[in-house]
């Protein structure tokens, strides 16, 4: 009983202390106050139902009790009796807080005053979670599963903190558990009796239990698997890892990985266009003719490192949404478009034309911005969404844009999309393009006109990726940049000449399939420039990249393509189409799209290569692995050869005779002569063996030279009469070299070796001859050898430095302890 | 008695007449023995290597025949014990009487005299009387009285015995035991041989028309060549591996002494020499290893009860003894189920 009381109130601070993630929503910290109170009545209302021995379902019930008396007394509805006693208008009370603590939720953001209804649903959650833990751990004795409701105490923070989740809170619940964990093992431990170590002998109290190294390495082998696997598991790169391994954020990384409502939108579309495969995101249906950028993000934050996108903010976009007044010149037109999401694209926001006035099966987590004209969502994510809106579609005359008055200088909108961190030589070449330009309109098509191919701009995606003052300034310069950095380029420009500008993200029009269907990949993804004219007029969007090089470019009458002779390309027809909709298709027609789908990013005129060639990557890396497996049949062949050249070599000739002791002749190799006959005899000797290992003929170190040549004679080379004779004479080579007086002299080793390892082939089955060619066994053999020798060192050695270390080990101190 | 020290046996035989020398004997004492070419090369061998040969099997095998063919086929002094029960020590050694004429103590002496010795059913003596034979095996001398009496050269004891667990006998003392060079055994003859030699042996008995091939001044000189043959470093690493497993292996309680390695050393040089080598093989303690170590241990009571003979212990244990590194070897041992020393197992096709 004792064990167990002491287990329920370890799993009922470890439950408090699984809170402390909670810590990163409230201000203050009055919620762990209140929960402590609540989780310790539930602790002790536990404890007395098991010191009454209470079955289980008693002990449940009693905790219970316990939360509803804790709950009613921190939070009274007012008519309780003694204060802690709930009455029916007590519940009542409990359900108006968990009511407004759905609206709350909403309508607050972190970090959160202390709200009653909010403390509410952490106290009854965090209560809640005790009694599941308290059950778990103490009650079935599972105190891992006890984990899982900790665990869902963390989710909280991690699904309101889209961006990230402080670290610490995780690693104080994290230890809570291992406390219960460790409390129910010691507990369990002791309820043997006695230490139980699993080895005959005995054990000191300081020593740690043999039996515990197994579990030490399953432990270290987990935590290798959990670290090492999603870093192997392409596109799991998000979250804890991503931020210790690269601060930039995911180079290729698809837009909006992870949960977070705000992207580095730059980041995500130049690692798409980067990227050689093509990917399929969006396919789009629109009755529009000629349909403009299909949009998704905004980036109008401008920092000294480059445009940012700010957090969103909106209302739920099944409400009404704002339908865009008519002005004189502007061009209104009300379209139906249906979008289907790809499961590749995952992002809190949606793609939509601008501007949608009405959607269809989105659900209440979706939000519109607008002033940023983008749906949104803090919970949910566009993959494999699908969704239909209506849209109104502007287009606009240039002489409309022209009459548009510039907005006041101490306007918000201007004072905040016009902010640029400064970069002396952008504002003097803003200064030198719009000098005597008189309206907003000249100004920006002055700049717009400026990235034309005639001043040397160049499409390459080969840049570096950014928008900082420095990046935009590079790119002035080097004129060669793909759109991010034409968009940022043109927004900055536009910003320092004092007209509010912002960059959008989006896809061009991709490869049109059937009717009005749109197939959109990662290659169609974009980004362009917004210009606020004032008169009611609003954003109005500018493309600056060049249209040659963006497949689905969309040229507007207000901004037409900068390459293409003004109003004269053919397809530019479409501005004198009589609907006046003069957001036509450019020169980049999905016709010509097709043909260049294949390609991803055609080149644009002169320019240099966007993107390195992969094939050379894929051969070097096959050249690499050939090499690689090519080592061991190259070593194989080497030893070979250089064994042949022993063997080969003039055989040792030069006898002498030297009268004997007792006066006969005895004959033998001298010297040098008889070293070499030896040597000669090992050479052939070690060959044949490695032969029969690459021929996985079983070689075994127990047998004689003679006893292994009668082997293969009796047992392989039956048939073979020369390989036979062979196998004998380099059997009598060897038993000759290593045991006799003088070695066996003037035989001819390599023809019969060569003999025998031909009869050795034409025996063996065609896998076997393969391997022996390709990867000979004996090189591996003797590599892996080697390898397990040298580990077998290491490990004897650091078991010696072990028990060195272990002389040293405080648990030392404990040996005064009596062992329990 | 002319008395010979050893190191006054002859010296090296040119190769052909030691190999003339040999094979006579061999060829006959196979005149008597039929079908049993290795053992008696092994008997011969364990003469060869001044060792002292104990036949060990069930009665009627032949046991006594090639003890005494081997004693006939060379003219040498032969001497016959039959060990019974009641057998004296001072039968074997010689005994010193008091001779009345001369009114002194004269030495007789006894059995173990003579170049050859045939002890016939060893083990039906008592442990008293085999003791006696411990001085003369090993120091090849006698003493009597404290009158110290050389034997002569070549020496050989042949003994025979049955097996232990044959009734009336007396096991012999692990000391005794270890003072024979080789345990042999003669088996059964397969069926060609025991036709044979039921032709043979129907009339006359052929032991009786062996005549000697050789004496005692050749097989001194044949000594003399197998004391040259070559033993290589490796080899006598082997010898001392082989016998050191015996010490350690688990299965034994008590392994072969320094005078094993000896004496097997000795015995493979005379195989060696048998077969016309002049140097040793490992192949010839790999063949040797049973007759020269398996009577000298004694297997632990496990061994004992899960019947292990301490041949199939040997056998094992030179099974499993990989080949000394005399050099750096290649480390292969790939034997399906061995001893796990090398890693490569083949794949059986």
């Amino acid at each position: 009983m004792t064990a167990h009381r002491n287990l329920g109130f370890v799993a009922a601070a470890a439950t408090l202390l699984a809170a402390a993630p909670l810590s990163a929503i409230f201000l203050r910290w009055t919620w762990l106050i209140e929960a402590a109170i609540v989780v310790a009545v539930v602790a002790g209302a536990a404890a007395l139902s098991r010191l009454a021995r209470a079955p289980l379902w008693g002990q449940l019930i009693a905790m219970l009790a316990g939360l509803t008396l804790g709950l009613t007394w921190v939070f009274p509805g007012g008519t309780e009796l003694l204060a802690f006693l709930p009455t029916p208008s007590t519940f009542a009370h409990f359900g108006d807080l968990l009511g407004a603590s759905m609206q709350d939720m909403r309508t607050y953001s972190v970090k959160v005053d202390d709200v009653d209804s909010l403390l509410f649903l952490t106290v009854l959650g965090v209560g809640g979670v005790a009694v599941l833990v308290d059950v778990l751990s103490v009650g079935l004795r599972r105190p891992a599963l006890a984990g899982l409701p900790m665990l869902a105490i963390y989710s909280v923070p991690v699904a309101v903190y889209v961006d990230d989740v402080p670290a610490t809170p995780f690693v104080v619940g994290a230890c809570g558990f291992l406390w219960l964990l460790v409390t129910d093992n010691v507990d369990r431990v002791r309820r043997f009796g006695r230490r139980f170590t699993g080895e005959g002998r005995d054990v000191d109290v300081w020593e740690a239990s043999p039996l515990a190294a197994a579990g030490r390495r399953l432990a270290v082998v987990g935590v290798a698997l959990a670290v090492a696997l999603p870093l192997a598991v392409p596109g799991m790169t998000s979250g804890l890892l991503n931020a210790a391994g690269n601060g930039t954020g995911d180079g290729n990384g698809r837009p909006g990985q992870g949960n977070s409502g705000r992207i580095d939108l730059f980041a995500a579309l130049s690692g798409q266009l980067k990227q050689s495969t093509v990917t399929e995101l969006v396919k789009v249906t629109t009755n529009e003719p000629a349909p403009f950028y299909l949009r998704f993000g905004v980036a109008d934050d401008l920092r000294p490192n480059g445009f940012r996108d700010r957090t969103p903010t909106g209302r739920a976009v099944n409400q009404a949404l704002t339908d865009p007044t008519e002005r004189a010149g502007v061009e209104r037109q009300r379209y139906r478009a249906t979008v289907e999401v790809s499961k590749s694209l995952n992002m809190p926001l949606l793609p939509v034309y601008a501007q949608p006035v009405k959607t269809e099966d989105l659900g209440r987590s979706w939000r519109y911005d607008t002033s940023l004209q983008v749906i949104f969502s803090d919970r949910e994510n566009s993959r494999g969404k699908r969704y239909s809106f209506d849209y109104v579609r502007s287009t606009y005359s240039p002489s409309a844009l022209r009459a548009a008055r510039s907005l006041p200088t101490d306007d918000p909108l201007r004072r905040q999309q016009t902010a640029t961190p400064g970069a002396p030589a952008v504002d003097q070449l803003v200064r030198q393009l719009v000098k005597g330009k008189q309206n907003d309109y000249d100004k920006v098509r002055a700049i717009y006109d400026y990235f034309s191919v005639e001043n040397g701009f160049t499409y390459s995606l080969s840049t570096r990726d950014g928008t900082s003052g420095e990046d935009i300034t590079d790119f002035l310069s080097t004129k060669a940049g793909f759109c991010q950095q034409y968009a940022g380029a043109m927004a900055w420009l536009v910003r320092a000449a004092g007209i509010p500008a912002r960059v959008a993200f989006g896809f061009t029009n991709g490869t049109r399939s059937s009717g009005g269907t749109y197939v959109l990949t990662n290659q169609n993804l974009h980004a362009w420039t917004e210009v606020y004219f004032g008169s009611g007029i609003g954003w109005v969007p500018f493309d600056a990249t060049p249209a040659a090089s963006v497949p689905g470019s969309v040229r507007s009458a207000w901004a037409p393509d900068t390459e293409a002779p003004e109003e004269a390309t053919p397809s530019t027809g479409g501005a004198a189409a009589p609907d006046g909709a003069d957001a036509s298709a450019g020169p980049n027609s999905p016709d010509r799209l097709d043909k260049d789908a294949d390609q991803g990013l055609s080149v644009g005129d002169g320019g240099p290569t966007q993107q390195s060639p992969v094939w050379p990557w894929w051969v070097a890396g096959a050249l690499a692995l050939l090499v690689l497996l090519a080592v061991p049949a190259l070593r194989r062949s080497a030893l070979r050869r250089r064994r042949r050249v022993r063997v080969a070599a003039p055989p040792a000739t030069a006898l002498a005779a030297i009268p004997g002791q007792r006066g006969e002749v005895r004959d033998i190799v001298v010297g040098v002569d008889a070293d070499r006959a030896r040597a000669d005899a090992h050479a052939a000797w070690d060959e044949l063996l490695d032969t029969l290992v690459d021929f996985q003929v079983r070689v075994d170190r127990t047998e004689t030279p003679r006893a292994t040549a009668e082997r293969l004679v009796q047992e392989t080379l039956t048939e073979d009469a020369g390989a036979v004779t062979g196998v004998r004479l380099l059997g009598r080579a060897e038993e000759r070299a290593r045991y006799a007086r003088d070695p066996l002299a003037g035989e001819e080793l390599h023809p019969a070796l060569r003999s025998v390892r031909g009869a050795l082939a034409a025996r063996a089955d065609r896998r076997t001859r393969i391997m022996a060619a390709l990867l000979p066994p004996s090189v591996l053999l003797r590599w892996r050898t080697t390898v397990s020798e040298r580990s077998a060192r290491l490990v004897t050695a650091g078991g010696e430095v072990r028990q060195r270390l272990l002389r040293w080990s405080p648990r030392r101190l404990l040996a005064g302890r009596p062992a329990r | 008695m002319t008395q010979q020290t050893w190191d006054e046996v002859g010296g090296l035989l040119p190769h052909d007449e030691f190999r003339a020398a040999s094979e006579a004997i061999v060829a006959n004492i196979e005149q008597v023995i039929e079908g049993k070419t290795a053992t008696v090369r092994l008997a011969l061998a364990v003469l060869l290597a001044e060792g002292h040969l104990l036949i060990e099997d069930v009665p009627g095998v032949g046991k006594t025949k090639l003890a005494k063919a081997l004693a006939r086929s060379i003219d040498c002094s032969v001497r016959r014990i039959q060990f019974t029960p009641d057998l004296l020590p001072s039968d074997v050694t010689g005994v010193s009487v008091y001779n009345q004429e001369t009114h002194d103590f004269e030495f007789r002496p006894g059995a173990v005299f003579a170049n050859l010795v045939v002890g016939d059913e060893i083990n039906r003596a008592s442990p008293k009387t085999q003791s006696a034979l411990l001085e003369c095996m090993e120091e090849r001398q006698v003493t009597v009285d404290g009158v110290t009496y050389q034997l002569q050269t070549p020496f050989m004891v042949i003994a025979t015995q049955n097996p232990i667990e044959m009734e009336g006998t007396y096991p012999l003392p692990e000391a005794q035991r270890d003072r024979f060079t080789a345990r042999i055994a003669m088996g059964y003859p397969d069926a060609g041989a025991e036709l044979a030699m039921l032709d043979g042996h129907g009339a006359t008995d052929p032991l009786t028309e062996l005549r000697p091939v050789s004496d005692a001044a050749t097989v001194r000189q044949l000594i003399g060549h197998v004391r040259q043959v070559h033993v290589a470093d490796a080899v006598k690493q082997y010898a001392i591996d082989l016998v050191t497993a015996t010490r350690e292996a688990p299965d034994l309680r008590l392994g072969a002494s320094p005078r094993a390695t000896l004496q097997l050393l000795r015995t493979a040089r005379a195989v060696a020499a048998l077969e016309g080598r002049d140097y040793v093989l490992p192949d010839d303690l790999q063949a040797l290893a049973v007759p020269v170590l398996a009577h000298r241990i004694i297997p632990t009571a496990d061994a004992q009860l899960a019947r292990r003979t301490t041949d199939a212990i040997v056998a094992e244990l030179v099974h499993r003894l990989p080949l000394p590194n005399d050099r750096k070897r290649s480390p292969y041992d790939t034997r399906p189920g061995g001893t796990g020393r090398g890693p490569y197992e083949p794949r059986r096709p």
